[in-house]
């Protein structure tokens, strides 16, 4: 049953994490698209972080955050910032200046165009960017143990303490199952989503 | 469809801020943190019942936390109220001063300066010293007559002993190979062999050396039956583990000081060596060894 209680924990701070990631990340990424000059320094900002190693990330963030599971959603949410910001930057990108154009042409304000036409449009790209997120999130979650927050680490990093290896498995294995049931679930959305775009 | 799917994200932030921030503020609480490895995990779980058996306050386990800076980072935040703590450590990496090898002045120079710089209080040592020592197989002791580190010097008697140990202890510039065998006159039988921490147990189970580096308080003292030589010059610093609690919280629940003094000196190196074997070795629960030690040692 412990085991099932920290899967729902591990779910919760992924869902949580996520959910702002998306709102940041797309937020991000339109002004990358919209405000000239500010995308390099946006995306070099979300590569950079990116690179820093989880655990430091974590450390650090927790000297100003304590404690707890917002310490490690708020490092979740920088580490999904990469994928969802850079597709939705490229995403809005490659709309077709054609179809741009014929926005233009209709009269669409600046607003329309981008809720209208191009954040559709470039919509498949952005998922793919917040599955990317959702997946890795599974992962990186497992340190949340080591400043305090909860999920499935706990269970691993015991069994690591005792070399244990069955207790290991007893927290990855949920893990990984979660991870490759969410990455099969929205390919399928995905392909769907592509499938109508070309009709 | 669009509509639904932002009405449930805005359910979602909503929970999340609910959750968060209702979590804080149980007033008779408080939170004991241990570092990511085995003894300090024995420990924050003894701390735990014997304040849950003489006391009525509730006690949040923070069990497993990555080491020694987000322990220490907690404790000053207030995020956790006490962790297990160890002398050396509090001198090189928190006050960040040179070792003190007494064993006494150490001790002291830490409640002192602990209390003044971050206003955290050290309880009194548990028992035990968790420091580097030299151990040796049961039969080389018995052959050589070894139960010091200078009866090593007997007769000569290191030439004819092989050692081997972890890379990091032939590194370690004032605590290490070099300064031990310096300090005690010695040397060793053929060419040191140095290998991974994880080998090394194995390495002296199979025979392969007579002596190495090892941790006081380390299972495999028990399981592979070395004799841990007592280090009579005191070359090595001494790492005397106590509760290290935040004088806001004694402050706040005074009988804290005497329930955790309950342990002093209860916990030797014996009986730590002793509990890190029943949990590493014989896989018992951290909660029943803790449990068995505190009844049997009539604590609670």
């Amino acid at each position: 049953m412990e085991i099932f209680e920290k899967s729902l924990e591990h779910l919760y701070l992924v869902f949580t994490a996520t959910v702002f990631s998306v709102i940041v990340g797309v937020l991000l990424g339109i002004i990358a698209y919209r405000v000239k000059h500010l995308d390099k320094i946006i995306l070099w900002l979300t590569d950079t972080l990116q690179t820093i190693p989880s655990l430091a990330l974590l450390a650090f963030l927790m000297i100003f955050f304590g404690l707890g599971d917002l310490t490690l959603i708020i490092g979740l949410v920088l580490y999904s910032l990469l994928p969802i910001t850079r597709n939705t930057y490229t995403g809005l990108k490659d709309v077709s200046p054609f179809l741009k154009d014929a926005a233009k042409g209709m009269g669409m304000s600046k607003m329309q165009r981008l809720l209208l036409v191009e954040l559709p449009l470039s919509f498949p790209l952005i998922f793919v960017g917040i599955k990317i997120a959702l997946v890795t999130s599974f992962s990186i979650a497992v340190l949340g143990v080591l400043i305090g927050a909860g999920g499935l680490g706990s269970i691993i990093y015991s069994g690591i303490q005792i070399q244990d290896v069955s207790m290991i498995l007893k927290g990855a294995i949920p893990v990984t199952l979660m991870a490759i049931v969410f990455d099969i679930f929205m390919t399928f959305i995905e392909k769907r989503m592509i499938k109508k775009a070309k009709n | 469809m669009k509509k639904k799917l932002m009405a449930g994200l805005l359910v979602m932030v909503f929970v999340f801020s609910v959750f968060t921030f209702s979590g804080c503020g149980n007033e008779n609480q408080i939170i004991i943190g241990t570092k990511d490895f085995n003894e300090s995990i024995v420990l924050g779980e003894i701390f735990a019942q014997v304040i849950e058996a003489k006391t009525d306050i509730s006690v949040k386990r923070k069990l497993n936390l990555g080491g020694t800076f987000i322990c220490f980072e907690a404790i000053k935040k207030g995020d956790i109220d006490l962790y297990p703590e160890y002398t050396g450590t509090g001198i090189t990496a928190h006050l960040k001063l040179p070792v003190i090898s007494d064993t006494e002045e150490g001790y002291n120079v830490c409640k002192d300066e602990f209390d003044k710089q971050f206003n955290i209080a050290w309880l009194d040592p548990l028992g035990f010293n968790n420091t580097y020592a030299i151990a040796v197989t049961k039969e080389i002791a018995a052959e050589y007559n070894l139960s010091k580190c200078s009866d090593l010097k007997v007769n000569n008697a290191s030439q004819n002993i092989s050692f081997g140990g972890e890379h990091e202890f032939f590194n370690r510039p004032g605590d290490g190979f070099d300064g031990f065998c310096d300090l005690y006159d010695v040397s060793f039988k053929g060419d040191t062999i140095k290998m991974n921490v994880a080998l090394k147990y194995k390495a002296i189970g199979d025979n392969e050396m007579d002596a190495t580096d090892a941790y006081t308080t380390d299972s495999e003292i028990l399981e592979y039956e070395l004799v841990v030589l007592e280090d009579d010059l005191g070359f090595f610093p001494p790492y005397i583990a106590a509760p290290i609690i935040k004088n806001e919280t004694l402050l706040k629940f005074p009988e804290l000081k005497d329930v955790l003094n309950l342990l002093s000196g209860k916990i030797t190196n014996t009986v730590m060596t002793q509990l890190n074997y029943n949990v590493m070795i014989d896989k018992q629960s951290v909660k029943v060894v803790a449990e068995n030690f505190l009844t049997e040692a009539g604590i609670i």
